[in-house]
């Protein structure tokens, strides 16, 4: 039991650190793309280090929400790791404690959080945000309960460490048609949920065109580096709920031995980074979607979803 | 090998009037093509007319005397159309290229159509089909209008949809032959396989080829087409594709019918009934609210088409001798209309029917043509379409389906009031304009060639043509 | 070595229907006409996968056919006779929206997958992947048909309907006799050629290829 608490902390840890390096690495792999030198790969360490710094101001008018949304969002995605498998494949302490659902709708108390703590703070971007995200959070819904469902039929349940042992195990599932229809799906989501082109554009600055980044415009210091740092780790716990338990479930430990431990922080730093390289293509090659073709996007999704749904249902 | 003579004709024909230099001999040459092909086919009648049959490629080109019933009637409406179109585009003064492109289309869409009575295979048939849509969509939106042009793109779009579904019925029957074992994928072959075959697969093919070729002969609800594509072309294309593309591909439907009707489960005959009943009962709607009088004679085609379905569907040897004889009587008669509609058009100008009135005291030959062949297409005796049509009634009647009968009779006699009330509505009044068009020569010509049979087939068949009728109706019905 | 080609196989029918969906979702006519091709070849694919083992010369001649009628005679033919339409990146318009289109896409994938189960659980095939996948994608290019607007995008939805139903024929029928197969592939790019020209009509005689808004023959003006 102490080595699965401790395999568990090792995973929280894996997060923690790694995910601003994966955030700085997608920025100057983006930035090289359009043959600009970009900035250096750490760059987001030396952000956070500065913002935890500077003096904090928080507006008179603002509520406890305001004040206590940044934990959330910094704690969230670090509850959720306890959750989904990220260096080994079987169940540790907490594999139980929640299932993907369960996940789901812990990520969405942070994203809750987030959304009234930028209404909350009077800021005019901030609640426009917070609606536009609202907008592409319910249209996500349904892809995300009906891909969670379609692999839970596979694998009888919706642990995600059964999922993964079940969903892509036997190699024939890989190649299966309701696969790659899912994975389409849930990348799609994926950009849409972590605020990427074509949905929104992280690296934009006008405020008006703004989806998910205008909420935090209000938040300054200490706060500000929590929002920062939880956004970097919800995209690196969601790109490995994309890669362990649907995509490429290879590679994780078998066992606690240090030496497997190793070797799966390696190939999933490895797959992460796979998958970094693909969203860089897809962003370099898609424009901005206006805000109304957003639904377009995400019904598109939908019915790449429930057809991979009934696929599988039907056995094709 | 007449028999393959009478395709390469047209082919020949249609590559002849492709150089450049032939643009004077263009409509001279289609004519004597048309000519010799119509010899070569009676000819090939006259030797299948006890039911023997021919084949120079066994398995893929053959045919039988119901195919050759069938080469018969496309070359007449061909010669016919052909002898039109010489005075009928000089009317309408376009230019020598124009005029030399719309006839290697015309024979090469004659080209195609000949093909489909001479291949046996299947997937064959299907790509003769489609070939006739293709060389015929041009030659629809040759007056290059607006309203052409629309007619031209629904017309190709949905019967080339039709033509997808029903490649899709041919590939599951196909499959469906291949579970018995068997790889003659002819008509005689499916005749044969049928009892043996799946019946899910039976089931769904006959959806599809009902379906896919419906939308071609313009079965109710796919007929949107048929009114605005068979009113937009040229008169002499008019009279093809109503005359004859429409009854090819009939053909193909009721060879079809064979091979379903082997299966009772099916109900082959209840399901030709309901679809004939229904689009001979809308279009004799349409007739009457008609307001353009080529569109009428479109209709009235729809409701003809009907009428054969509902005739094959009695799936009696009376029944079928009918259907064929309706299916000669019809090519003949509606080539006329269309001719006299089209001297019409030529002397008055327009194409609506309110716009046209007096046009006894306007040019005689268009009256009389119109009211003929009005007549004629409604069914009135002494003309063709009368004794086919009393036959079918006496088929349905033989068979006890009453019910089938009295409709058709319902819906002929509605058809009838339409088109008399519209046609005699433009004869009489005041002349509507004093101008006096010349109605050229080759046109008045072929309507009086075209009226032949019109009336002779309505008094009397001659002994050879009714001994291949029988022929033919025997094939049908094996 | 047979249960790998049927898994890759099986892969080519899940990129063969994103590449439907994809082509219901899409704006562009270019983008529209890139995503038959893709189409196309992943077509051309399924036909090289089935015919390699027992080996079929005739899915081999039907795959290449496939790829040098429609992913480079069809495109090109489009580029040289409407390359308005192609080349300047023209938005197409549709009757209905794009997330009602993209529903009743889905409808239809149901309904097609419910026909050819029917049909696949009657004999036995090479694959009934293969089958569903035809009738679904069928169903979603008339769908397309129906509700574009333009010319161009129509006849794409034609040839993608074309597409769906030789993706059901190889596996129904491997043993097709050659000839009419390849007829029908030859016929393919003849039909594009005539419908590129009418467009090419269309567009001279109305200034512009909106052919799916016409509408002035009917009874009632």
């Amino acid at each position: 039991m102490t080595q699965s608490i401790a395999l568990n902390l090792l995973q929280i840890a894996f997060v923690l650190l790694l995910s601003p390096l994966f955030a700085g690495i997608l920025a100057r792999c983006k930035e090289l793309v359009q043959s600009k030198r970009g900035p250096s790969i750490f760059q987001p360490y030396r952000d956070l280090r500065k913002l935890f710094g500077k003096d904090e101001r928080i507006s008179e008018d603002s509520s406890w929400i305001f004040r206590s949304a940044p934990y959330f969002v910094f704690i969230v995605p670090l509850i959720v790791t306890l959750l989904i498998p990220v260096l080994t494949d079987f169940p540790l302490f907490f594999a139980f404690a929640g299932d993907m659902v369960g996940a789901g709708f812990i990520l969405a108390i942070s994203g809750m959080f987030f959304t009234l703590a930028a209404i909350d703070g009077g800021n005019p971007y901030g609640a426009m945000g917070a609606s536009r995200t609202r907008m592409v959070g319910f249209l996500a819904e349904p892809v995300i309960i009906i891909v969670l469902f379609t692999v839970s039929f596979v694998a009888n349940s919706t642990i995600p460490y059964i999922v993964q042992q079940h969903w892509v195990h036997p190699i024939a599932n890989f190649f299966a048609p309701s696969h790659v229809l899912l994975l389409i799906a849930f990348f799609m989501v994926l950009l849409a949920e972590t605020g990427r082109l074509p949905v929104d554009n992280p690296s934009g600055h006008f405020e008006l065109a703004m989806v998910d980044e205008s909420k935090a415009l209000e938040f300054s210091g200490r706060s500000a580096a929590l929002i920062k740092y939880g956004g970097y780790m919800k995209f690196v716990v969601l790109s490995i709920v994309f890669l362990n338990v649907l995509t490429t479930p290879w590679g994780l430990a078998t066992n606690g031995s240090p030496a497997g431990l190793a070797l799966a922080i390696a190939l999933v730093a490895v797959k992460i980074l796979a998958l970094i390289a693909v969203i860089v293509a897809v962003e370099s090659s898609y424009a901005k979607l206006r805000l109304f073709r957003i639904s377009e996007f995400l019904a598109a999704a939908f019915v790449v979803s429930v057809t991979a749904m009934i696929t599988e249902i039907l056995h094709l | 090998m007449t028999l393959l003579a009478i395709p390469v004709i047209a082919l020949a024909a249609a590559l002849w009037c492709a150089i450049p230099r032939s643009a004077r001999a263009a409509p001279a040459v289609t004519l004597g093509a048309a000519v010799v092909a119509f010899a070569l086919s009676t000819q090939v009648l006259w030797a299948l007319r006890f039911g023997a049959t021919l084949a120079p490629a066994r398995g893929w080109v053959e045919t039988d005397a119901l195919g050759a019933f069938l080469l018969v009637l496309i070359a007449f409406v061909y010669m016919t159309a052909a002898l039109y179109s010489w005075g009928y585009l000089n009317a309408e003064g376009t230019t020598a290229r124009r005029v030399r492109l719309y006839h290697a289309n015309f024979n090469l869409f004659a080209f195609s159509m000949f093909c489909i009575p001479l291949v046996s295979e299947l997937g064959l048939v299907w790509i003769f089909v489609e070939l006739t849509t293709l060389l015929s969509v041009l030659l629809v939106s040759y007056a290059l209008t607006p309203e052409a042009v629309e007619a031209a793109w629904k017309y190709m779009i949905l019967t080339l949809l039709g033509a997808t579904t029903a490649v899709l019925g041919v590939l599951v029957l196909f499959w469906a032959l291949h579970t018995t074992g068997s790889t003659d994928f002819t008509w005689a072959g499916l005749r044969a396989a049928a009892p043996h075959m799946p019946q899910a697969l039976l089931g769904a093919a006959f959806v599809l080829l009902l379906v896919g070729y419906g939308a071609k002969i313009g079965l109710v609800p796919l007929h949107t087409w048929l009114p605005d594509a068979h009113s937009q072309a040229p008169s002499p294309v008019c009279a093809m594709l109503s005359g004859i593309e429409t009854s090819a591909v009939l053909y193909v439907l009721l060879r079809l019918r064979n091979v379903f009707a082997g299966d009772p489960a099916l109900h082959v005959g209840t399901w030709f009934a309901l679809a004939g009943l229904i689009s001979v009962g809308v279009a004799a709607l349409l007739i009457v609210q008609a307001r353009d009088y080529k569109r009428l004679f479109a209709f009235s085609t729809v409701e003809h088409m009907g009428i054969m379905l509902t005739a094959a569907s009695i799936l009696t040897p009376f029944g079928d001798t009918a259907t064929l004889w309706q299916m000669l009587a019809h090519a003949v008669t509606k080539s006329f209309c269309f001719y006299a509609a089209g001297i019409a058009v030529i002397v008055t100008g327009s194409r609506e029917i309110a716009d046209v009135r007096g046009l006894l005291g306007i040019s005689r030959v268009a009256s009389a043509g119109l009211l003929v062949g009005g007549l004629a297409i409604g069914g009135a005796p002494p003309m063709a379409v009368f004794p086919s049509e009393l036959a079918i009634v006496r088929a349905a009647l033989q068979a006890h389906g009453y019910a089938v009968a009295s409709l058709l009779v319902l819906f002929i006699v509605v058809a009838f009031f339409g088109v008399m009330w519209h046609v005699t509505s433009m004869l009489a009044g005041p002349p509507v304009t004093s101008a006096r068009h010349r109605v050229p020569v080759t046109c008045a010509l072929a309507l009086a060639v075209a009226a032949i049979p019109v009336f002779v087939l309505g008094l009397w068949i001659p002994s050879g043509l009714s001994q291949a009728l029988e022929s033919a109706a025997k094939v049908l019905g094996t | 070595m047979t249960a790998l080609l049927l898994e890759l196989n099986a892969l080519v029918l899940g990129l063969f229907i994103i590449s439907t969906i994809a082509m219901t979702v899409t704006r562009q006519i270019g983008a529209c006409m890139q995503i038959f091709i893709v189409q196309s070849l992943l077509l051309a694919a399924s036909a090289f996968l089935l015919g390699a083992a027992p080996f079929s010369w005739h899915l081999f001649a039907l795959g290449c056919v496939t790829v040098a009628s429609k992913a480079v005679i069809i495109p090109w033919l489009l580029r040289r006779l409407v390359p308005g339409e192609i080349d300047r990146r023209r938005e197409l318009s549709q009757a209905i929206d794009v997330p009602t289109t993209l529903l009743i896409a889905l409808g239809l994938t149901f309904a097609g997958y419910a026909f050819a189960q029917h049909l696949v659980h009657a004999a036995d095939n090479l694959s009934p992947g293969n089958i569903s996948m035809g009738f679904a994608a069928l169903l979603v290019g008339l769908l397309l048909l129906a509700v574009r607007i333009e010319a161009v995008p129509q006849l794409l939805g034609l040839l993608a309907m074309e597409n769906a139903a030789f993706l059901a024929g190889i596996a129904i029928a491997p043993d097709f006799p050659l000839i009419a197969e390849l007829a029908i592939a030859f016929d393919v790019p003849l039909l594009a050629f005539i419908v590129a020209l009418l467009a090419r009509i269309a567009y001279r005689s109305m200034g512009t290829t909106q052919v799916g808004g016409l509408a002035s023959l009917k009874e009632r003006q």
